[in-house]
């Protein structure tokens, strides 16, 4: 029995540990000087995190936007709502979907990689020999990457939804003949900027930061051996699909739970 | 170190997309336009019961949005709903003094917005006025119990 | 000031975990001179370099590097340090997204503010040095593992270090990269007055280019002295090594119970 609580207290020690030491990573690497190098860098890591998952997101937003489309319109039009389904399409997307499926398919695509790549780094002693020549890893290496996520995730997002949205409009008005005006029209009176844009925005800003975090302190702080490298690669996955859907809950329940 | 253009572009392109998504979304999706502030008057109006009447509502006139409800407090002095509405300039001084208020809904079960009629005064009603007319929210369980005691008295 | 050894290792105690792996080491390492440390694998030869370098900070003991003590500096004043040392890693650890060229640039880029023509003469220099100066604009998963360790070493030297560090510089070598790399550490140690310090179990390859060699073995030095005082040292464990006995103070088994009662134990069985 004390053996067992004597793990239990060991094991939250560890997970406590982990996160200080995750907790310092983020602010040693986030404060990194933008230079004209620094720059550079980031504009690299947008193209490989942000430009190269670009299809991934565009395409999910598009079929999900669709299916929005096909399965509102069944419920609708058995109350005659039928012209709300841009309504329903565009908030569900705005509020919930956008932000969450692309950050999961974001972690899927960019996360894992990060992991794999800042992982290979390590076990090839990349990072030791760049800290022996005198440059901080956490600023020449993680940094960019995690600004790169940062700003990379948020404009996926408006893609997935402007994509998805539009999606919505091709079934809807093209196919199952829902008149386009009330489809537009019932958006934009019952969408507004700042609360369902807005608030969707600052989901996948918390998102991104979440996700590229918990992705390059996996590789950073991962076993620097292949398998190392596999299970952090799991683990990223795991750990910011999880996180996302957790915290999702979280801030939905904040912003649209009506505790204001 | 090498700088490739196609990347950049690609980034470029990328952040451009992302921010005319945006902007999509604000003007087309969310309906946003840049109104200047000052070309709103305000007109109040007190309503005995607002239903679920929210900030933010349209107003409409003949079914055209004419402008928005922009505050809902309650009256300390007469105890009903004070609704203060932000209109269209254009429709300062145009809206005789006798026009009616009433709150409507959008379809069996959608939002609610308010609705103007003009009536025939001469005079006509200007920034701050209060307009007198007005009409309540259908609310549903006042409307069964009014049919339920008409039944009865029956 | 000649005489004063440059990196200076007192009583240096380090463990990780629960296993000891340095206890009370001391090594004096010349000015100009080449000095080997070697040992049997696991004896934490490359541990030794990481704590030199700054990397880890040991339990107990201390590391001067001309006369600054490592791990009393702060951050900053470590990364001025490691600016006149070179590191050459077993793996060669060259950045796997830069081209040849970059990688040798890299160290210079980020310490100098020199105009792109004349960091161009520099790294051309260096790659000569190895003679890799035609391979500039291959990327580094194109390079075999010799011409890789090279790019690394002119990539170490390209600050102009007065101490370079090689950790197993010819481990998984053929023998002409081998042969490659015991020239290039001399002649380099020779040319430029390095200060070097070479990590390694090759016995052959080391001992005919280091001027001092320290043997590691059980977390302590087991002999040091010159290459040909080394091979007439007495010591059972240092013959052993040098000689490449299998089997001797340096068993040849992991630690086990007894082998016949090992193989009879019938509860062990399934």
């Amino acid at each position: 029995m004390i053996g067992r609580i004597l793990s239990l207290g060991r094991r939250g020690c560890d997970v406590l540990e982990a996160l200080g030491r995750s907790g310092l990573f983020l602010a040693q690497s986030g404060v990194g000087i933008p230079s004209r190098e620094g720059w550079y860098l980031w504009l690299r890591q947008m193209h490989f995190v942000g430009v190269l998952s670009l299809a991934i997101v565009l395409v999910s937003g598009l079929f999900i936007g669709m299916v929005l489309a096909l399965q509102g319109y069944t419920i609708l039009v058995d109350f005659g709502a039928e012209q709300a389904l841009g309504q329903m399409v565009s908030l569900s997307l705005l509020r919930e979907l956008s932000p969450v499926v692309a950050a999961l398919l974001f972690a899927g695509r960019a996360g894992s990689a990060l992991t794999a790549e800042i992982g290979l780094m390590k076990a090839t002693e990349q990072l030791t020999s760049m800290e022996m020549i005198g440059v901080d890893p956490l600023r020449r290496v993680v940094a960019p990457r995690l600004w790169a996520g940062f700003v990379a995730l948020p404009l996926l997002t408006v893609g997935f939804s402007v994509i998805g949205i539009y999606g919505g409009y091709l079934v809807g008005v093209e196919w199952l003949g829902v008149f386009e005006g009330s489809y537009w029209g019932n958006m934009q009176a019952s969408v507004d900027f700042i609360e369902d844009v807005g608030n969707g925005m600052v989901k996948s800003l918390v998102f991104a930061l979440v996700v590229t975090w918990i992705a390059v302190f996996q590789g950073y702080d991962l076993v620097p051996t292949s398998e190392g490298i596999s299970r952090a690669t799991t683990r990223t996955v795991v750990y910011s699909s999880l996180a996302v859907l957790g915290l999702d809950f979280v801030l939905t329940a904040l912003m649209f739970g009506g505790f204001s | 170190m090498k700088r490739s253009k196609t990347m950049e572009l690609g980034v470029g392109l990328f952040m451009l997309a992302g921010i005319l998504g945006l902007l999509f979304l604000g003007l087309r999706v969310s309906g946003l336009t840049f109104s200047v502030p000052s070309d709103t008057f305000r007109l109040e109006a007190n309503f005995a019961n607002i239903g679920s009447l929210k900030p933010r509502a349209r107003v409409t006139m003949a079914g055209v949005t004419v402008g928005r409800v922009t505050a809902i407090e309650l009256d300390r002095e007469w105890y009903d709903a004070r609704v203060i509405l932000e209109l269209d300039a254009e429709l300062e001084g145009q809206l005789s003094r006798d026009t009616t208020a009433a709150i409507l809904t959008a379809g069996l079960l959608g939002e609610q917005y308010v609705g103007l009629t003009v009536g025939g005064d001469p005079e006509m009603l200007s920034d701050g006025d209060i307009i007198r007319d007005t009409q309540s929210a259908l609310v549903l369980e006042e409307l069964i119990q009014q049919f339920v005691s008409n039944m009865v008295s029956d | 000031m000649i005489d004063s050894p440059f990196v200076e290792v007192s009583n240096l105690h380090f463990s990780r975990g629960e296993k000891v792996i340095f206890s009370g080491v001391e090594l004096q390492i010349p000015r100009g001179r080449i000095t080997a440390v070697m040992g049997p694998s696991g004896t934490g030869k490359t541990t030794l370099l990481k704590l030199v370098g700054g990397q880890l900070a040991p339990d107990a003991g201390r590391v001067l590097i001309d006369g600054q003590d490592v791990h009393a500096l702060s951050r900053k004043a470590l990364f001025t340090l490691r600016r006149r040392m070179g590191m050459l890693f077993q793996s060669g650890a060259l950045f796997s997204d830069l081209s040849v060229f970059e990688n040798v640039a890299f160290p210079l880029r980020v310490h100098t503010d020199l105009p792109p023509t004349m960091i161009r003469d520099l790294v051309l220099m260096k790659l000569q040095a190895v003679g890799l100066r035609g391979a500039r604009e291959l990327m580094p998963a194109e390079l075999s593992g010799g011409m890789a360790r090279r790019v690394a070493l002119a990539r170490a030297i390209a600050l102009d270090p007065e101490l370079v560090l090689y950790d197993e510089p010819f481990v998984g070598q053929d023998p002409i990269s081998k042969g490659v790399l015991v020239q290039l550490i001399k002649q380099l140690n020779d040319a430029l007055g390095l200060t070097s310090v070479v990590v390694s179990h090759d016995i052959q390859e080391t001992l005919s280019i280091a001027d001092y060699v320290y043997v590691i073995a059980d977390g302590q030095v087991m002999a040091h002295g010159t290459p040909d005082s080394l091979d007439i040292d007495d010591d059972p464990r240092v013959s052993q090594f040098v000689h490449g006995e299998p089997d001797g103070p340096v068993p040849f088994h992991y630690p086990a119970p007894d082998y016949f009662h090992d193989i009879l134990n019938l509860e062990g069985r399934p």
